[in-house]
């Protein structure tokens, strides 16, 4: 350090005069001064505005922003001089701490004036070539290795992990036995335990495919794909809302879920899987593209009004596309280089907007669906509505006239009818004069006209205005009024306290003699209810015709405000009965058309013409560069789209890009995921980042031999599953071996099988499925979690749960960010980001949820419950099969004694209870 | 604690590194030095100073990375987006201008068409020996200015309330990002064993928006997550509700049978752990109805909170939060949100004014203001304030001017106020400027990242250091960015 400064210490003292004599010499003049004034920022650790100063090439090139920074021969034209030096008040190096002696600034300009002369070869540091990184290259071939061990290997990749562990003086662990495995490769293939009858069978089957038979069936099993699907919707963060403040449900994502299952179910080929969810509407899986738009999203009322609020919010909703893609299929962090090149990886902020654009025409929004199923549901749904209105019409008989002198029934929140002498309208004026409190809300108007048809709706070609509104994001909003809609969260609010009005328009005069209107038809609000009002009618001009009003409506209050608007006050006995076989006949026309309607329709994305996609300065969208066009990542391909290409062309040939056998990150990533669902941890450890920031993998040579195989499998997962699960490493006991774990503590190198403890759902699911209470029903719409689907307020939990409640729990209806009541505090995601790999943490809510939750409480009486109706009264012999149906196996004779003291004098449920706690029930063995 | 052997790993490795020490016991230490040489030797592990986790003792103190002023923190998260311009932030330059155009201003801002300017709706007068100019309408916390570091020139990224209120929670806009909390007591756990080492306590009126995600952990490990609690609703699962001897019967025979296993399985740090945490579970069942039963308080007390207000129900609900929150911390748990405000609801239920400013602002500070200074004061005369830091902060703020044809100001993520005081906190400060109409942060203006570094900094915590890789990304509270704000430190 001494010898280093003394240049300057001359230069000081002597004078500019005497240094002039000698020219500049980066290594003994400059060197010193970049090392210690720039180096902490801007060398090997840190490059802070892209600019790296220890190294020539990068030195040379410039930062981010003001490149060159070095400019030779021209000092005052060189950024890096005009910062140093202070010369720009915004912009001062170093921005902390000591300013440079003028001393070492005018060092700095003569070196620069003297042309920059820094000699090749003696930099200190030298550019790691980002596109040498061993996940970018070919997988490669390799024969696998041949252990001194020669009878241990059973499969083709116990030879690798026992080469590797023979090289480290390590050895592996003897056979788990037999019940042991079985537990243990149930859980892990379907995510629930053997039943003790398969586990007897199995035990006693001495065959030598016995293994193999189990895992045959095992993989058959439609519980695979719901134990392995949860995986993959880990990794995309898939949920039921769209996140955010208001956290809207998202009514129709399920189809891609279940798209998830059935094709982990039917093996579909990987390569398939990843065509069928960037381009799903190409291969004939249109519910696959869910992938696209799994992503929390602003919805359009929740982004401003201005323009830079629209291009930011459409700016990160292709973001989280990129994201997704990337890191699921290519185990790449490309969304880093959103801003800037990527610190790390041979990733440049063009080939980011180049990603960006194969994505640029995807909305996040429901799909009509094509598929022949959707289109036969829509022709019924037509059919249905026919049928409803039909008998409205008819029911409407029964509806007595207003204003004609009776007396009708009081308003309700739900629904109300107003009928009338039939009169020709234009315009039809609904205003209000008093609510039950607060402003008036209103979710759906309807006007019907002597045919039965709905001339209000906004399909019909109807326009609405009125006196006022508040607008809340997705929620109140004029338009919302006669958009076909109800409910609260798609109605109108007035802005006034107690009244407003709204004037319906219809394209051409009709003939009308009925309007329908109510606050919430679901049922959930009774506020704001419009208790005096007038209906008004104008056929041209402002000629208004009074034709309903509230006077002649009882003012009773109405017991349950939410009550059906039909009402069968003032009937004949006829009448009612008639009008009952009208209601009945109703009912379950309604539940079918909701259920037609959902099934047209997912939330798979709408493809429409693509936005045109800028190279945008640090990310920002106020400051867009040039256009992009679709390109692959630089560094792994030179395929590269036309401008001007068309939307599903651009997901084509990603799709078929990204599914390229010739890719070399694609199976790779891939086969370390399921490796790391077998073993909790990867190959390479961080599962979605391959990149240079990523871990090494353990063994190089084993993931390229299995990613070979994978691909030369036809891309088959269950193969893959069955190498794994088979082998001889995969049949390790888990025991402790203290010499082992003193070199390897966390097994990496496969010294033993790594213990672990139950994922939250297959914990939530193992426990019905003991107690005898799991409903098995596949597929669709997902139970609750909470009292609401979406929305903003506080969800509170379900606490007692029955049907559909008991099915398996990846069919929940995932509330995004809303951790689920006991089992969300198992370290399950709550999809507001990718989870690639979930932590393992122990809490003591944990033991709380599992011990008092009303969950838990049940299920341990419903398990007691079945113990004893298998086992009888006998109290051992209920610990015998509570032991078997829990653990897969009989109780030593000193459990038998500790529990039969607490079943004798607390019950079977008492036992059943400290079971569904207890470490043997939530660890894998 | 002992980062020794973890010092040269890399940012992975410093996961795979916690994550055994999650898995691993004491008895396994030295297999940890040797499994960081095996694989050390492959590059498969770098850098790291993550803090070493007892699996068995999530919750146990653990040292910041230097000597820290806070002990504890206690944040009041006043939802919606408190306006500057009717508390903190004088602009006697907005009664000159009431209800004249601002010249250049935007037409059309958050919500739609920009109206007039607008004075302030509360008078304002000086305070303190600062002179400090606030607002009448917090007569009560006005009376604290001389404690105060009031920074005046926050931005946010967003002002959109969603993003936004993630991104002062967890320092991002997005969902999914541990939030200050969590981080703060992964880095430094607790100093009592027997509670949550950090609670959420939302505000009587309901949750804040983006619920949740406020205490989320988000990848960090669960046992990081904010516990919910209040005056109103006490934790979840807390008791069976079972009789008492079939209750301890079930729990001894659970104990027996895990002890059993643990033989069985000798060595496995995991499954000691879990017998540890129903350990823990069961000292937090006695503790835990104990903090939560505010009958102990004298009369006094209450009072002083506006917890005996009978006329107010919301009031006296915060006000018992305030209590709680006070307990939380006297009892050395490490980190409380305090919320003021709930969702989205036009204004009426949290700060969100944008129609009737100055109704709803009557009805939300009087639940804010007497509640909020009281535990400040009280915290004070305890001598707890010298150990913790007590934050106020808000997502943004609002708008000089009036949205078009409404009595209220839109969004305004340009410059707004939140202050900080206890712990290392320098009273009588205000830093930063907005504009003459306090449209816009112009002078010492600070991103939120440089705020919630400081609250990091009075930790003892370098908030480029406290790391945890994600999926291919060192991710910190502060992104890539943050400056400490030393101006507001004693």
């Amino acid at each position: 350090m001494k010898a280093r400064t003394r240049p300057l210490f001359l230069l000081a003292c002597l004078g500019a005069g005497l240094a002039r004599a000698e020219p500049v010499d980066f290594v003994r003049d400059i060197r010193p001064i970049l090392e210690k004034r720039c180096y902490t920022c801007h060398g090997a650790e840190k490059q802070k505005g892209g600019l790296r100063l220890d190294v020539k090439a990068a030195a040379l090139k410039g930062g981010d922003d003001h490149a060159p920074n070095i400019v030779p021969g021209d000092p005052k034209g060189s950024p890096l001089v005009r910062f140093v030096k202070g010369e720009q008040e915004d912009l001062v190096m170093p921005p902390k701490g000591e300013r440079l002696p003028a001393a070492e600034t005018a060092l700095l300009s003569r070196w620069i004036e003297e042309g920059a002369k820094w000699p090749e070869g003696v930099d200190l540091a030298a550019l790691e070539d980002k596109k040498e990184h061993w996940s970018l290259q070919p997988v490669t071939n390799p024969a696998p290795p041949t252990p001194k061990n020669t009878h241990w290997a059973r499969r083709g990749l116990d030879s690798f992990i026992l080469d590797r562990l023979e090289r480290e003086g390590l050895s592996p662990s003897p056979e788990a036995d037999r019940q042991a495995w079985l537990r243990r490769v149930s859980f892990d293939l379907t995510g629930l335990p053997p039943s003790p009858e398969e586990a007897e069978a199995f035990v006693k089957d001495q065959a030598p495919d016995a293994h193999e038979r189990v895992v045959d069936g095992l993989l058959k099993s439609p519980r695979y794909g719901e134990r392995w699907g949860q995986h993959w919707l880990d990794v995309v963060r898939y949920a039921d809302t769209h996140g955010f403040e208001v956290n809207t449900e998202r009514p129709n994502a399920w189809p891609y879920r279940d798209y998830v299952i059935r094709a982990l179910n039917n093996d579909t080929p990987y390569d398939q899987f990843v065509r069928d969810q960037i381009a799903g509407d190409a291969t004939g899986q249109e519910t696959a593209t869910g992938f696209l738009v799994t992503a929390s999203v602003l919805l359009p009322g929740q982004i401003g009004k201005d323009d830079a609020s629209k291009r930011l919010a459409r700016q990160d909703a292709i973001d989280e596309i990129v994201v997704n893609a990337s890191q699921t299929f290519l185990g790449l962090s490309v969304g880093c280089a959103r801003c800037h090149d990527h610190k790390f990886d041979a990733i440049s902020a063009r080939d980011y907007y180049a990603m960006q654009s194969f994505f640029a025409g995807v909305e996040y929004q429901d799909r009509e669906l094509q598929t022949p199923e959707a289109l036969a549901a829509k022709k019924e749904a037509q059919t249905v509505s026919g049928k409803i209105a039909d008998i409205d019409k008819q029911l409407s008989r029964f509806v007595p006239l207003a204003s004609a002198g009776g007396k009708r029934s009081a308003v309700n929140a739900k629904v109300n009818t107003d009928r009338f002498t039939p009169v020709k309208a234009k315009r039809v004026r609904f205003s209000i004069q008093k609510t039950n409190n607060l402003e008036p809300c209103i979710d759906e108007l309807e006007v019907f006209n002597t045919d039965g048809a709905n001339v209000a709706a906004a399909f019909s070609g109807a326009s609405v205005s009125a006196s006022g509104q508040t607008i809340v994001a997705d929620r109140h909003d004029l338009n919302y009024i006669n958009d076909g809609r109800y409910g609260n969260s798609r109605s109108w609010m007035g802005n006034e306290n107690g009244k407003g009005s709204v004037v319906v328009e219809f394209p051409t005069v009709q003939t009308i003699d009925r309007v329908v209107w109510g606050r919430d038809r679901e049922g959930k609000f009774q506020d704001r209810l419009a208790t005096g009002y007038q209906i008004e009618t104008c056929e041209s001009g402002e000629d208004w015709q009074l034709v309903a009003d509230s006077s002649d409506r009882s003012t009773k209050t109405v017991k349950d405000a939410r009550e059906e608007a039909f009402s069968r006050e003032g009937l004949s006995p006829e009448e009612r009965k008639q009008a009952g076989a009208l209601v009945s006949q109703r009912l379950p026309l309604v539940a079918r058309l909701a259920a037609l309607n959902n099934a047209q329709k997912a939330f798979a994305g709408v493809f429409r013409k693509p936005d045109d996609i800028h190279l945008l300065y640090r990310g920002n969208p106020e400051q867009p560069k040039e256009s992009v066009s679709p390109a692959v990542l630089s560094v792994l391909g030179d395929l590269k789209l036309p401008a001007d290409i068309g939307e599903q062309e651009r997901r084509v040939a990603l799709a078929r890009w990204v599914s390229d056998a010739n890719n070399p990150l694609t199976a790779r990533v891939m086969v370390n995921r399921v490796w790391q669902g077998h073993f909790g941890a990867g190959i390479v450890a961080t599962p979605s980042d391959f990149g240079r920031m990523g871990l090494r993998p353990s063994h190089p040579e084993l993931l390229d031999w299995l990613a070979r195989e994978f691909v030369r499998s036809g891309w088959s997962i269950k193969s893959l599953h069955k190498q794994i699960v088979l082998s001889a490493t995969y049949r390790q006991s888990s025991a402790h071996n203290g010499a082992a774990a003193a070199k390897d503590a966390e097994s990496r190198l496969l010294w033993r099988f790594p213990p672990r403890r139950l994922e939250a759902e297959s914990l939530r699911d193992s426990i019905l499925a003991v107690s005898g209470a799991l409903n098995l029903k596949m597929y669709g719409s997902g139970f609750n979690l909470f009292n609401q689907r979406g929305g903003l307020s506080g969800f509170n939990p379900v606490e007692k749960f029955t049907g559909d409640g008991l099915r398996r729990m990846i069919y929940a209806h995932k509330v995004r960010r809303e951790p689920e009541a006991v089992f969300g505090a198992f370290d399950c995601p709550d999809a507001g980001l990718s989870t690639s790999r979930r932590s393992e943490s122990t809490t003591p809510i944990q033991a709380l949820n599992l011990l008092n939750s009303r969950f838990v409480l049940d299920q341990s009486e419903m398990f007691a419950a079945r113990v004893k109706q298998e086992a009888g009264d006998d109290a051992a012999r209920q610990i015998q099969r509570a032991y078997l149906l829990a653990f897969g196996r009989s109780p030593g004779p000193g459990e038998v004694s500790d529990a039969l003291e607490v079943v004798s004098s607390h019950g079977a449920g008492a036992l059943c209870r400290a079971i569904l706690n207890s470490n043997e029930f939530v660890f894998l063995p | 604690m002992n980062c020794s052997n973890s010092e040269h790993l890399s940012a992975p490795g410093r996961v795979l590194l916690d994550r055994r020490q999650f898995l691993s016991n004491s008895a396994t230490a030295l297999g940890s030095i040797a499994l960081t040489n095996l694989l050390g030797q492959d590059g498969l592990l770098a850098q790291s100073n993550a803090p070493a986790i007892d699996p068995a003792h999530p919750y146990a103190p653990r040292a910041p990375h230097f000597p820290g002023r806070a002990k504890n923190v206690i944040v009041i998260f006043c939802a919606g987006a408190v306006s500057q311009l009717e508390t903190w932030d004088y602009k006697p330059e907005l009664i000159k201008w009431d209800d004249k155009p601002l010249p250049g201003g935007p037409a059309v801002t958050f919500q739609g068409p920009a109206g007039n300017l607008a004075r302030p709706q509360y008078e304002f007068r000086q305070r303190g020996k600062t002179g400090k100019w606030v607002s009448d309408m917090i007569p009560h916390l006005a009376e604290l200015t001389d404690d105060i570091a009031f920074i005046h020139s926050l931005t946010s990224k967003s002002n959109t309330h969603g993003p936004a209120e993630n991104f002062l929670s967890t320092g991002f806009n997005l969902d999914g990002f541990p939030s200050l909390g969590s981080w703060a007591t992964y880095a430094l756990g607790s100093e009592n064993q027997n509670l949550p080492a950090y609670v959420a306590i939302p505000d009587p009126r309901g949750v804040p928006q983006n619920g949740a995600n406020n205490w989320g952990p988000g990848f960090l490990p669960a046992a990081f997550q904010g516990t919910t609690m209040s005056s109103l609703n006490p934790i979840r699962h807390l008791s069976a509700g079972l009789a008492q001897d079939s209750d301890a019967a079930a729990k001894s025979l659970l104990q027996r049978m895990n002890a059993r296993h643990l033989q069985k399985n000798p060595e496995n740090g995991k499954l000691a752990a879990r017998i540890a945490s129903y350990e823990l579970a069961a000292r937090m069942q006695l503790s835990v109805p104990e903090i939560s039963d505010l009958s102990t308080e004298p009369a006094h007390v209450l009072k002083a909170y506006g917890a005996d207000d009978s006329t107010n129900k919301d009031k006296a609900a915060f006000a018992k939060n305030c209590i709680l929150a006070r307990r939380l911390v006297e009892k050395g748990v490490r980190f409380v949100q305090l919320f003021n405000g709930a969702y989205a609801s036009g204004g009426k239920l949290n700060w969100d004014g944008h129609n009737a400013l100055k109704e709803q602002y009557d009805i939300h500070a009087n639940v804010l203001d007497q509640p909020a200074a009281a535990l400040i004061r009280d915290l004070k005369e305890r001598g707890l304030l010298q150990d913790t830091l007590v934050v106020w902060c808000t997502e943004f703020g609002r708008m000089p001017f009036f949205q078009k044809g409404a009595k209220g100001r839109d969004h305004n993520s340009d410059g707004f106020t939140c202050w900080l005081t206890g712990a290392g906190v320098k009273g009588g400060v205000s830093h930063g400027e907005t504009d003459s109409f306090g449209a816009k942060a112009v002078k010492d203006v600070h991103p939120l990242y440089d705020f919630n570094a400081t609250i990091l900094h009075l930790l003892g915590l370098n908030h480029e250091k406290l790391t945890f890789e994600h999926n291919g990304v060192q991710r910190r509270l502060t992104s890539v960015e943050g400056n400490v704000i030393h101006e507001v430190l004693a």
